[in-house]
C-alpha cells in the first residue's frame, strides 16, 4: 500500500482540532476546574475562596453520610449489574433456541434501550406510585405493603429496577451474539461427550462468553455507578433517609442544591479516579485476552 | 463394540425438505464402512441420524441389539470426530481428552491412564498442556482422533474428518485412520465426498445419491460392477465414460441397454475400432495423458501412453468384457 506523506506539519493538526477542542472544552477543562475546585472552600456567601489543601477530601472520608453513600452505591451498583446481565443473559438464551421468530423478539426486547433513563425513570414512577402505581396496588393484593416513599429497602428495589430495566437491551444484544457465535459442533461434542444441557452450559457455553461477559461487566458496572443519575433524580431523590443517594446523585445534591463546591469538586475527582481504574482493567483484559 | 442397524431409515427436516429416504444398511461389528456420495446427499444427516443429534423420522436404528431412536448423543455408547474438529477452545488438548471421561465419573488414575495412551497412540503427547489455537491442522486432527479413541466406545463416526487438512496430509492421515481402526477394531461408520478417500478406507461402501442407496459393496465389487449409472460416474478416477448406445453403432451384446459404460482405461486406438472419438482437450499427466473428447453426444475420456501418437479424430477399441450396461429409463445395471 502507498503512504500518503503531509509535507505540511499543520494539516493533521488541523484536521484533529474539532475533536481536540471538543475534548479540552468540553471534558478536559472542566475536569481541571473539578481538580482545582476540590482544593478550595467557599465561604458561604461565595465572596473569598481558600486553598485548603486536602481537607475536602479528608472531611468526605470522615462524614458518615458520605461512607453511607459508598456503601448504597456499591449495593446499587452490584444489584444492578447482576439484575441486569442475568435477565440478559436468560433471554438472550431463550431467544437463541428459537430458530424462526429469533427477529421478532430480538427487536421487540432491544426497545427499551431506545428509551431515556428519564423518561425510563418516571415511566417506573408511575408504576411503583405507592397511590396510583399499578405493581403497589397488585402487591396490596397479596398482602405485601411496597412503600418506597418511606420504606429504603422498598426504594432500593425500586430503583434497581428502573435503573435495570432499560440496560438489559444492551447486555442481551451482546449475549445473543456471543451465544450464536459459539458453533453448534462444541455443543453436540459435549453432548456425545457425556454433558447434559445444565453441564454443556456451564462447561462449554459460559466460558466462551467470558470475554463478553467481563466486557458487559466493565459496561454495567459504569454504567450503574454514573448513568443512573436521570433515573434517581425522576424517582427517589436520593431518598428515603439517602437509601438511595448513590456517589454520583450527591455529587450533584452537594454541589447544585447544596452549593458545597469545594466537597462536590473532591467528590467528583474521586469518582473520576473510579473511572480510570475501571476503564485501565477492561483495556488490559482486553488487551491479553484475544478472543479463541 | 456393536453392529449398527439401520432399518429403514427416514428423515423429513422440519420444514419439510426429505434428506434420507428408505435406507437399509447392516454393518457387522468392527467392521468400517464409509457413507460416499456428493455434497448434499444426505451424509451427514445419516451420520447424525446416528449420533442422535438429528431425529429419526421414520424406521429403526440399532446399536448392537438395543433400539437407540430414542436415546440420547450420550447413552448410544458411540464418539464422533467432527469435520471442523470441535475441539473446546478454552481446555487445552488433555482437558479436551479427559472431558468425556470425567462426565462419565471415570475414576482420575483411570483417566490419567487413558489420556497417556491415547496421546502415545496418537503421538500428541508434547502437546497436552497447549491450547487447540496453539496447534496446526494435522495436530488438531490427531486431538479429535484421540478425544473419540480415549473414551473406548462402541462405535466410532467421522463426518469428512480430513477436508480442512491439505492434500498430503490428507494421505497420510488416511492412512492412520485405517491403521488406528484395523488395530482396535471398533465398528467404524465415515462419511466422505472423496471417492478415492472412500475407496481406500472403506471395508464397504455405501454409494448414496440424494437420501438414497445407490449401492453397498467392497470398493471393488462397487468399482468392478456399479449398480447404476450414478455409481458408474461417481467411483473411479478419471470416472467411468456413460455414452447413450444410439450414438455409437451397435457392440455386441448391447441390444437392451440404454446407456454403455466404458472405463477411459479399457479403450485403446485403433484405426478399424468400432467407436469414434472427436478430442478436444489433452492433459498430460506424465506417465499417461488424458485425452477428453466427445463419442457421439457425449463427454468421454480416453487414457493413453505418453508417447502415442494423437490426431483429431479417433477410433477406438475396448478391452472385451469391460462393458457396463445401464436400463434406458431406470439407470440401473443390466447383468
Ligand atoms: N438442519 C437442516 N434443516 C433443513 N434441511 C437440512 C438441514 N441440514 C441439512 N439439510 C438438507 O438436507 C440435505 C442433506 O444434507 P447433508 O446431510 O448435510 O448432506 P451432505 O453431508 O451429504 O453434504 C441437503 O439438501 C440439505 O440442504
Ligand atoms: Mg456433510
Amino acid at each position: 500500500m502507498k503512504r500518503v506523506v503531509f509535507n505540511n506539519k499543520f494539516l493533521p493538526l488541523l484536521l484533529l482540532a474539532p475533536q481536540l477542542i471538543i475534548t479540552a472544552i468540553f471534558f478536559l477543562w472542566p475536569a481541571a476546574q473539578a481538580i482545582r475546585q476540590s482544593f478550595l472552600r467557599e465561604d458561604a456567601f461565595g465572596l473569598r475562596t481558600e486553598f485548603v489543601g486536602i481537607d475536602n477530601y479528608t472531611a468526605l472520608f470522615r462524614s458518615s453520610e458520605y461512607l453511607n453513600s459508598f456503601s448504597v452505591t456499591l449495593i446499587f451498583t452490584v444489584s444492578v449489574t447482576v439484575v441486569t446481565m442475568v435477565f440478559a443473559l436468560l433471554m438472550a438464551i431463550a431467544v437463541d433456541r428459537l430458530i424462526k421468530s429469533e427477529k421478532v423478539y430480538t427487536t421487540l426486547l432491544i426497545w427499551p434501550y431506545a428509551v431515556a433513563p428519564a423518561v425510563a425513570g418516571i415511566l417506573w414512577w408511575f408504576i411503583f406510585n405507592p397511590s396510583i402505581g399499578i405493581l403497589p396496588y397488585v402487591l396490596r393484593q397479596v398482602g405485601i405493603n411496597f412503600n418506597w416513599i418511606f420504606d429504603p429497602t422498598d426504594a432500593m428495589i425500586f430503583v434497581v429496577i428502573a435503573s435495570a430495566w432499560s440496560r438489559i437491551s444492551y447486555s442481551f444484544l451482546f449475549f445473543l451474539a456471543g451465544l450464536q457465535s459459539v458453533p453448534a459442533s462444541l455443543r453436540e461434542a459435549a453432548a456425545i461427550d457425556g454433558a447434559g444441557p445444565v453441564k454443556r452450559f456451564f462447561t462449554i457455553t459460559l466460558p466462551l462468553l467470558s470475554p463478553t461477559t467481563f466486557f458487559l461487566l466493565v459496561v454495567n458496572l459504569v454504567y450503574a455507578m454514573f448513568e443512573t443519575f436521570a433515573v434517581i433524580d425522576a424517582t427517589t431523590l436520593g431518598g428515603p433517609a439517602q437509601s438511595t443517594n448513590i456517589l454520583v446523585y450527591k455529587v450533584y445534591q452537594d454541589g447544585f442544591v447544596g452549593q458545597n463546591l469545594g466537597s462536590s469538586a473532591a467528590q467528583s475527582v474521586i469518582l473520576m479516579g473510579i473511572v480510570i481504574v475501571l476503564t485501565v482493567i477492561q483495556f488490559r483484559f482486553v488487551e491479553k485476552r484475544v478472543a479463541y | 463394540m456393536a453392529s449398527i442397524t439401520l432399518d429403514n431409515v427416514g428423515k423429513v427436516y422440519p420444514g419439510g425438505t426429505r434428506a434420507i429416504g428408505d435406507v437399509n444398511i447392516d454393518i457387522a461389528d468392527g467392521e468400517f464402512i464409509v457413507l460416499v456420495g456428493p455434497s448434499g446427499c444426505g451424509k451427514s444427516t445419516l451420520l447424525r441420524m446416528v449420533a442422535g443429534l438429528e431425529t429419526i423420522t421414520e424406521g429403526q436404528i440399532r446399536i448392537g441389539d438395543r433400539v437407540v431412536n430414542d436415546v440420547e448423543p450420550m447413552d448410544r455408547d458411540i464418539a464422533m470426530v467432527f469435520q471442523n474438529y470441535a475441539l473446546y477452545p478454552h481446555m487445552s488438548v488433555r482437558q479436551n481428552l479427559a472431558y468425556g471421561l470425567k462426565n462419565r465419573g471415570t475414576s482420575k488414575a483411570d483417566i490419567e491412564k487413558r489420556v497417556a495412551e491415547a496421546a502415545e497412540i496418537l503421538q500428541i503427547g508434547p502437546f497436552l498442556d497447549r491450547k487447540p489455537r496453539a496447534l496446526s491442522g494435522g495436530q488438531r486432527q490427531r486431538v479429535a482422533m484421540g478425544r473419540a479413541i480415549v473414551r473406548e466406545p462402541a462405535a466410532f463416526l467421522f463426518d469428512e474428518p480430513l477436508s480442512n487438512l491439505d492434500a498430503k496430509l490428507r494421505v497420510t492421515m488416511r492412512l492412520e485412520i485405517k491403521e488406528l481402526q484395523r488395530r482396535l477394531g471398533t465398528t467404524s461408520i465415515y462419511v466422505t465426498h472423496d471417492q478415492l478417500e472412500a475407496m481406500t478406507l472403506a471395508d464397504r461402501l455405501v454409494v448414496l445419491s440424494a437420501g438414497k442407496v445407490e449401492q453397498i459393496g467392497t470398493p471393488l465389487e462397487v468399482y468392478r460392477k456399479p449398480a447404476s449409472t450414478f455409481v458408474a460416474g461417481f467411483i473411479g478416477s478419471p470416472a467411468m465414460n456413460l455414452i447413450k448406445a444410439s450414438s455409437v453403432p451397435h457392440l455386441p451384446g448391447t441390444a437392451h441397454a440404454g446407456m454403455i459404460g466404458i472405463r477411459p482405461e479399457d479403450l485403446t486406438v485403433s484405426a478399424d475400432g468400432p467407436i469414434q472419438m472427436k478430442v478436444a482437450a489433452v492433459e498430460e499427466l506424465g506417465a499417461q495423458r488424458l485425452v477428453h473428447g466427445h463419442i457421439g453426444g457425449d463427454a468421454a475420456t480416453v487414457t493413453m501412453a505418453s508417447d502415442a501418437t494423437l490426431s483429431d479424430d479417433l477410433n477406438l477399441t475396448y478391452r472385451p468384457g469391460s462393458l457396463h450396461l445401464f436400463h434406458p429409463e431406470t439407470g440401473k445395471r443390466i447383468d
